[in-house]
């Protein structure tokens, strides 16, 4: 009693840091260094990086599995993997790339460059953002470690009821996928919320909705996308839990069921799910293809518009995957005529682009080359979507190889080139050197050569009838030749990925050896995460910028000549800031998101094999959740004193016209969240 | 000044383009030939199938054209507009455009136009392909891991007269009307040269329509995801015409003949009555394992005693009637038109090792570790059910 009545642990006053009630662990500081420090950071930075390198290590996984489908189909009469082996493997492949290397590649860039493009120093939340992570990434663990506990679900990532059902799929694979994504749901709900916030509060002072770069707009999108539909397949994986390990009957038509149901919610998931993944990736383009062909990006409004359209529509279509199902002919004609108008808002992007490039100066870095890429192959994934958009067109094309070409060409064409390119952009902002450039073509123009020799045969097999999920075919069918081209084609997008990996260690390296510091805009760029020293020091800022225009930073380095023509104004080294700032209070690590984080799949174990593991995951969870409630603040006071370097303040008066006066930025935009 | 090269270069790119867009068209033609590739899309022989092709032949052209565009586009961009070695910094700068809003309200109003003609052409066809004429042929189909099963009522009293599978048999030239069902999962039905694919769905009844233009085999596979032996769940469309419909009608309205005491295929029909007969119907011969009928087949054959997840095998009755077996994948005659005795007894031997199966989950035929001469003799026996 006498504890409590002397101190409460909400109790946060000035003062000297008084003794810490038991059971409270002081909080780990910034201090630390080493892997340590990755384990309790919350710094939105570090948190990024760790979601890159999680999804490359994912992507690594997914991809071998699709090399072992590539050799299982390379000829007819496959028999490297068995039925049941092969159902597994291409259902693990589907969800591997979908939620363990697009999504998080994808959040990656979100949480890295998010507060850097609107000029914050971190996300609103920055434990829940730590939380995020390490429930995604226990939850992809969780996933995979189904292939050593009785092997991987086997239903296709659509997972269509009742063949997901105990009775059709005994193993526990499916359990892992229901309860898995579960716990990948939770992640990407949390990180979600925690975004919205992050650019609905925390722009910089001037940066008004209209002067938001592109690649965070089209973030924002896609994280009202992931707000509103991740819970429509949480109540999906709930109902099938239940029915394979409670008994229920949601999708049991013989019990009053109904195996439609899961389709129409997976659906209503699944589609703005396509939109999630693709939306960064345009962001990144419209970023990337505006630096190197020295121009704004063409009519920002509409770029800005169409994907918050694309957005608004992609909760409307849901049933286009369902034109097989017997719904009936309005059902069909309604999601058929707005399925066929969502070309229209995908179509103003991509003619924007290449109206960007026109009577532009490009450069052809291999940042480009991925978003010109992704431009060229997207339209190709679009127009084949705009095909089966026709309901009785796409009764002969759905669950066909044609579906098959189209959505690799969206996801691989569009998703995939864009993150490529997006990694070769950023890499130096991100890890202070540049990454090879010439190893980076090859890699382009491999993985470009491949990918078109795997994925563009498929649209012929799909229209010779090839359905999707048939682990051989029969030497007579007529699919040998294009079968074998696809194989060729995927071992040379490995070749790709090799050549990558080898970039990556190569220009390491190189830097190793020959630390020459990389400037902080080295590719002449035009938003605010360029204007802060390569790599990004701890604090993003240290001056909050003020923001007057659309491409605040290039504003600052150029204006136009009498004939509208590009004029410089300033160096770039004049305009960005030096780095080095001291005192600037940022959130303090702490334990407890890693550990609520793995409670999570010890919840999962618990209700596939026995619910004492739920307790133990339970017992986790309730000790994180009351961990992080009673965690100290580390020395709030700390940090409140105005450091003493201002930015570039060696520049000559005048040629600033728009630098903001030292301290001008508003107090209260000064403190990192503490969250 | 510095144009003379680049067009130089944009006619050879032109001449390149042409050259690959003649090339791709005469792809495209050859795409549509269906000679050993019996699945294909692209060879419409029925009307369903013809009206989705008069559909998607000018979506295919609107979009060839859109894609002709957009890459001819990127490859304009990127050569004519590429930084060169004698750019000067500072001087050779481009204009900056912020965007052309009239530019920008063509090219989203103008894909409008275009979809809404198409739109039109779509919402015409979904509603031509429900049409169903009155004199339409009702088949039954029923989808079950991992075969077909058909059902017709040749008398109109709503109950089954002809119980058969993996080969459908219609008239050329006639509607058939199709009531999808699922005995277990979901399955597709799909004989892409008739008609588009249509799911059978627990629980429900889903109707689609097939109509062949001429006489012939048309190859069909389920292209829904259904399990181990998905790739491996076909079936074909024989049509015929009316005269022959009508003579197979009468052909399959026979029950099976008992064979001749003291055959082997006598000895057959015993093996058969305690090894098979659970599951399988033979018309006239295996109704509630003892009972003989007046030959009609059960719709509802071993209910409540079939041990089989889906409630059902195929009837057998005039099992060599039809080309193939076990979800049309292994040929029931030779080539000289004997009876394929060689893969019948393999089937017999071990069904798992040809087609996977779960049979200890009772999903697929169990393996009944017979003896060879109890396959020998179930062998006789169905060679006599023609």
């Amino acid at each position: 009693m006498a504890i409590i009545e002397a101190r409460t642990p909400l109790q946060l006053d000035s003062g000297p840091v008084p003794a810490r009630p038991m059971g409270v662990f002081a909080r780990p500081t910034t201090e630390q260094t080493g892997w340590k420090s990755w384990l309790t950071t919350v710094d939105h930075k570090k948190i990024g990086i760790m979601y890159g390198v999680g999804s490359f290590f994912f992507f690594l996984i997914g991809g071998g599995e699709a090399l072992l489908i590539r050799l299982q189909l390379a000829r007819p009469d496959g028999k490297l993997l068995s039925a049941a082996l092969y159902n597994q493997v291409y259902t693990m492949h589907g969800v591997t790339m979908v939620f363990l290397v697009v999504m998080p590649m994808a959040a990656a860039f979100a949480n890295y460059l998010l507060p850097l493009q609107i000029g914050a120093r971190d996300v609103a939340f920055p434990r829940l953002n730590a939380f995020s992570f390490w429930c995604w990434l226990f939850g992809a663990l969780y996933v995979n470690s189904s292939w050593f506990l009785g092997g991987g679900a086997d239903g296709g990532w659509f997972n269509y009821a009742p063949n997901s059902g105990v009775l059709f799929s005994p193993s526990h694979g499916i359990d892992f996928y229901s309860t898995g994504l579960l716990i990948a749901g939770i992640a990407s709900l949390v990180s979600s919320a925690n975004l919205v916030v992050t650019v609905v509060n925390m722009r910089a002072p001037g940066m008004t909705w209209f002067k938001l770069p592109v690649f965070t707009w089209m973030n924002l999108v896609v994280q009202f996308l992931l707000l509103f539909s991740l819970p429509v397949i949480t109540v999906a994986l709930f109902l099938l839990t239940f029915d394979r390990l409670f008994g229920s009957n949601f999708f049991d038509a013989a019990n009053g069921g109904d195996p439609l149901l899961w389709q129409h919610l997976f659906w209503i998931f699944g589609h703005p799910e396509v939109y999630i993944m693709i939306l960064p990736s345009f962001g990144i383009a419209s970023e990337i293809i505006p630096v190197f062909s020295r121009k704004p990006i063409f009519g920002y409004p509409f770029m800005v518009f169409s994907g918050i359209a694309i957005g608004f529509m992609g909760f409307g279509v849901w049933a286009h995957h369902m034109f097989a199902t017997g719904m009936g002919p309005m059902s069909v004609m309604a999601f058929s005529l707005a399925t066929m108008f969502i070309a229209v808002p995908t179509g103003v992007k991509i003619l924007n682009w290449l109206a960007t490039m026109y009577g532009g100066r490009l450069r052809f870095t291999t940042a480009m080359l991925f978003a010109v890429g992704l431009v060229s192959m997207f339209t190709i994934g679009g127009l084949s979507g705009v095909s089966h958009a026709f309901a009785p067109a796409d009764t002969q094309q759905t669950d066909t190889y044609y579906i098959v070409a189209h959505f690799h060409y969206v996801l691989f064409g569009g998703a995939l080139l864009g993150l490529f390119a997006g990694c070769y952009f950023w890499w130096p902002k991100i890890f202070g050197h540049l990454l090879n450039e010439t190893l980076g073509k090859w890699h382009f123009w491999v993985t470009l050569i491949g990918f078109n020799l795997t994925f563009g045969p498929m649209h012929i097999l799909g229209m010779q009838g090839m359905s999707r999920r048939y682990f051989t075919y029969s030497a007579n069918q007529g699919f040998n030749l294009w079968n074998m081209v696809a194989t060729v084609g995927a071992f040379t997008i490995a070749v790709g990925l090799l050549i990558f990996f080898a970039n990556i260690a190569v220009s390491y390296s190189a830097h190793r050896k020959n630390p020459v510091p990389c400037p902080a805009d080295p590719w002449d760029s035009r938003s605010l995460e360029w204007m802060v020293p390569s790599p990004t020091p701890e604090y993003n800022f240290a001056e909050i910028p003020v923001i007057s225009e659309l491409d605040e930073f290039w504003h600052r380095k150029y204006g136009h000549d009498e004939n509208g023509r590009l004029a410089r104004i300033a160096k770039s080294e004049d305009v960005v800031e030096v780095g080095g700032a001291t005192g600037i209070h940022l959130p303090s690590p702490s334990y407890w998101p890693i550990v609520l984080a793995a409670g999570m799949p010890f919840i999962g174990y618990g209700v596939i094999f026995s619910l004492w593991w739920a307790l133990l995951g339970g017992v986790l969870v309730i000790a994180g959740l009351i961990g992080w409630v009673l965690e100290p603040s580390t020395d709030p006071e700390a940090g409140h004193d105005h450091h003493e370097a201002p930015v570039s303040d060696d520049a000559p008066a005048g040629e600033l016209a728009e630098a903001p006066a030292e301290g001008a930025a508003a107090p209260e935009l000064e403190e990192a969240p503490v969250g | 000044m510095r144009k003379e090269p680049h067009i130089h270069r944009l006619r050879r790119v032109a001449i390149g383009a042409t050259v690959a867009g003649s090339l791709l068209l005469a792809g495209c033609g050859a795409l549509r030939d269906d000679s050993g590739r019996p699945l294909t899309t692209l060879n419409p022989k029925g009307k369903q199938a013809q009206s989705i092709d008069d559909l998607v032949s000018p979506v295919f052209w609107v979009a060839g054209v859109v894609f002709v565009l957009v890459q001819v586009g990127v490859i304009y961009m990127v050569i004519r507009f590429r930084r060169r070695a004698d750019d000067v910094d500072g001087v050779d700068e481009p204009v900056q455009t912020h965007g052309i809003p009239a530019l920008e309200w063509a090219w989203t109003g103008l894909p409008l136009v275009v979809l809404v003609a198409l739109g039109v052409l779509n919402a015409k066809t979904i509603l031509d392909l429900e049409k169903t004429p009155d004199d339409a042929i009702d088949v039954e189909v029923y989808g079950q891991q991992w075969w077909w099963e058909y059902r017709y009522d040749v008398d109109g009293d709503d109950q089954p007269d002809i119980i058969t599978a993996n080969q459908m048999v219609i008239p050329a030239g006639r509607h058939i009307h199709l009531k999808i069902r699922s005995n277990d999962v979901i399955h597709s039905f799909w004989i892409p040269q008739l008609n588009g694919k249509m799911d059978s769905v627990p629980g429900r009844t889903n109707d689609w329509s097939i109509e062949a233009d001429k006489p012939g085999l048309y190859q069909g596979t389920c292209t829904e995801f259904c399990g181990l032996s998905h790739a491996l769940m076909r079936m074909e469309v024989k049509a015929v015409t009316a005269d022959e419909f009508e003579a197979w009608k009468d052909e399959q309205l026979k029950p099976a003949v008992k064979p001749a005491d003291g055959t082997l295929a006598a000895e057959g029909w015993d093996e058969f009555k305690t090894n098979c007969a659970s599951c399988h119907q033979v018309n006239g011969m295996s109704y509630k394992f003892e009972k003989e009928t007046d030959g009609a087949p059960d719709a509802d054959y071993g209910d409540g005693q079939v041990s089989l997840t889906s409630g059902n095998a195929p009837n057998l009755t005039h099992l060599l009637s039809r080309n193939q077996f076990a979800g049309n994948l292994f040929a029931l005659h030779t080539k000289n038109g004997e009876v394929n005795e060689a893969e019948l007894g393999s089937w017999l031997r071990d069904p798992s090792a040809m087609k996977p199966m779960a049979a200890d989950q009772f999903r697929g035929m169990p393996n009944l570790n017979l003896s060879q001469d109890q396959i020998d003799k179930l062998v006789a026996y169905l060679s006599t059910l023609k």
